[in-house]
């Protein structure tokens, strides 16, 4: 178990991670989602001790190691860029730190080979052992950078958008190996990423990181349904959010009225998920008691089982639609083509000004 | 197009005359080497071909009113000084570099005061030197005074070849070598050097030679025990007889060996990188 206790840290004066405090459970995989600059790289290098927090520290079963150096804290670092030892072949890459380490080197070179094959076999690169790094494909180097890791049996490993730089197809592969591999192991994941459906799909639990802070924590399909904040339902890349004010229960989005659930007073944001809105037909109106906003359709984008729409609404906003094409064909508009898109009022969640959720909203789960 | 050929000729002629004044001295010594001796002198025409120049410098030749080049100890001298300052440059210039990589407090500042090493005119500083050492009653040797000014000469070439080959390293290989439990130390030896030896290699290149040639700082500390450079000075201010020339002969031959051994350790080294980046090498497992 490892526990972060408010760690801080800034580069000249920038705070770039603030006061985050969180328990990371045994076994278990977490992931750390937040886009570029949100701190979740500096975040997990200050765990690894390759920076220096300003305060705070990390308790790992119960031991401090704050001032400990890297070397000595006995976590594991994947790297996005992978970082292999181009000097050396793959299986000496993995082979690297149990020949290498300080504490408790392996002297005897059968059991180094025996548990860096069964590692290679692990991750699927058994025939690559002899190649040197500049040989392999990303995916392979990406899978030879978390053999060189887990084979030292660290108790957690820390990755660092370890998909990042994989094509998409690729990314998709490595989802399930990950997952895979971990559960093979048992040992503990904590994954940084920027992509919120990796996030989701990967995650036993999650953390949504903005600006440094850590917004909500929770298990992705809590965080999913309710975003504890305005922040939180924007970074999940799932909701269309409109800013306004709300009087005697409607909310007004710059002038053009909305309905809200009943007995919200001081809504600033109104959330809506991609999913829940529904284009209607040319001409077509919506029922009093749902939501509803014209707007002119921009683009399309096929999305293997789905479609996402984009349209404009009068006051700029993109507003998303997402529909996924077992219930129905895809929808062909032309250009700034006008049509209304509703919503049912249950399905919206409201946020007060300082952007946290207002409790009493409350929606129904939605496949 | 038109200016473009007339280009191509001047930058050609440019380049022919740099290529005449690189190997013209060089050229004219090694014709001269071969003179006649011992009456023969270091003139044009060649009386007679010959190597009694060669065997004169060997120590082979009878005896003549030419005495033999006091090279003998110079050599020894030169060469091992050249060695431990190319050694202990090296180690201070990398060391010095990898301080550096840390962007320390004030690491502008000691940045000129490191280069200031090699901008300071070498005559000056040799005298210098030699009246500091005076001063303080310390003796003038070329393994004490000379060798700390050649290291003070080099160590600013050693540094900034190594600056530069740092400032393309990427250190999230060490970060990688420490998280997975190795110990700086360890993983300096084993990542960190072998990444940067092809550096190392130049800074060793430099010094070595730098040394290996130095006069300015040599002539004021080395007091009666001199260095190659200076006793060949010393037997010109006499007479010129065409044995320096193939003493010079000679010695331009041990430097391209050693040259030699530079490039095929340095095309060993980049014969192995490519092999890590385009796949020819075989699978060695």
């Amino acid at each position: 178990m490892m526990e972060l206790v408010s760690l801080t840290k800034s580069y000249d004066g920038v705070s770039v991670v603030k006061d985050v405090s969180l328990t990371v459970e045994n076994d278990e995989y977490l992931t750390i989602l937040g886009p570029s600059g949100s701190g979740k790289s500096t975040l997990l290098r200050v765990i690894a001790g390759l920076e220096w927090p300003e305060s705070g520290t990390v308790f790992l079963d119960g031991l401090d190691i704050g001032d400990q150096l890297p070397h000595v804290r006995g976590l594991g670092f994947v790297q996005q860029k992978y970082a292999l030892f181009p000097h050396l072949t793959i299986f000496e890459n993995v082979a690297f730190g149990l020949r290498n380490r300080q504490t408790d080197p392996l002297r005897d070179e059968n059991e180094v080979r025996r548990r860096t094959l069964d590692m290679l076999h692990l991750v699927g690169l058994d025939d690559l052992g002899g190649r040197m790094v500049g040989q392999i494909s990303g995916g392979q180097k990406q899978r030879v950078s978390l053999a060189r890791t887990l084979v030292a049996e660290p108790k957690i490993c820390l990755l660092d958008e370890p998909l990042g730089a994989l094509d998409a197809n690729l990314r998709e592969r490595m989802t399930v190996e990950l997952r895979r591999i971990r559960e093979a192991l048992g040992v503990t994941f904590v994954h940084a990423t920027g992509n919120e459906a990796e996030a989701m799909a990967m995650g036993d639990r999650m953390v949504v990181l903005d600006n440094g802070r850590s917004l909500q924590i929770g298990s992705p399909d809590q965080i999913y349904d309710l975003p504890a904040s305005v922040q939180v339902a924007r970074s999940l890349n799932a909701y269309n959010v409109m800013a306004g004010d709300t009087r005697e229960g409607v909310f007004y989005h710059i002038g053009h009225p909305l309905p809200l659930p009943p007995g919200i007073l001081d809504a600033r944001y109104y959330a809506v998920r991609f999913g829940s809105l529904s284009i209607l037909e040319a001409g077509g109106k919506a029922d009093a008691s749902d939501g509803s906003i014209e707007a002119a359709f921009i683009a399309s984008e096929f999305v293997g089982s789905r479609m996402v729409y984009f349209f404009r609404d009068d006051h700029g906003d993109i507003l998303e639609v997402e529909q996924h094409l077992s219930r129905s064909d895809p929808l062909d508009f032309s250009l700034g083509e006008r049509r209304m898109l509703a919503w049912p009022v249950a399905e919206v969640l409201a946020f007060d000004a300082a952007g946290d959720l207002i409790a009493g909203t409350s929606r129904g789960i939605a496949a | 197009m038109h200016q473009l050929t007339s280009l191509k000729w001047i930058l050609g002629f440019y380049t022919a005359l740099f290529i005449v004044f690189l190997y013209g001295p060089f050229l004219v010594m090694g014709i001269i080497s071969f003179q006649q001796g011992p009456e023969g002198g270091p003139q044009f025409p060649i009386i007679e071909w010959s190597t009694f120049w060669y065997k004169h410098v060997m120590g082979f030749a009878p005896p003549s009113r030419v005495a033999p080049l006091p090279v003998g100890e110079a050599l020894f001298r030169s060469l091992t000084l050249a060695f431990a300052t190319m050694i202990v440059s090296t180690v201070l210039g990398t060391m010095t570099a990898q301080a550096f990589r840390t962007q320390f407090k004030g690491s502008g500042f000691v940045f000129y005061l490191v280069v200031l090493g090699m901008m300071v005119p070498g005559i000056l500083l040799g005298l210098g030197m030699a009246l500091v050492s005076d001063q303080l009653g310390i003796a003038r040797t070329w393994w004490g005074t000379t060798f700390v000014l050649h290291v003070v000469y080099t160590f600013p070439f050693a540094f900034l070849v190594m600056l530069a080959i740092f400032n393309r390293f990427d250190s999230s290989v060490e970060e990688a070598s420490w998280t997975l439990g190795v110990s700086p130390a360890r993983t300096f030896r084993k990542v960190t050097f072998p990444m940067i030896f092809p550096g190392v290699l130049s800074a060793m290149l430099f010094a070595f030679t730098l040394s290996y040639d130095e006069f300015p700082r040599t002539l004021f500390t080395a007091a009666g025990d001199v260095t190659m450079p200076i006793a060949i000075y010393g037997t010109f201010s006499v007479e010129i007889h065409p044995n320096l020339f193939a003493f010079g002969v000679l010695t331009t031959l041990f430097s391209l060996a050693l040259l030699t051994v530079y490039a095929i350790l340095m095309a060993m080294s980049v014969r192995r990188s490519q092999a890590r980046s385009s796949g020819i090498q075989e699978e060695i497992a």
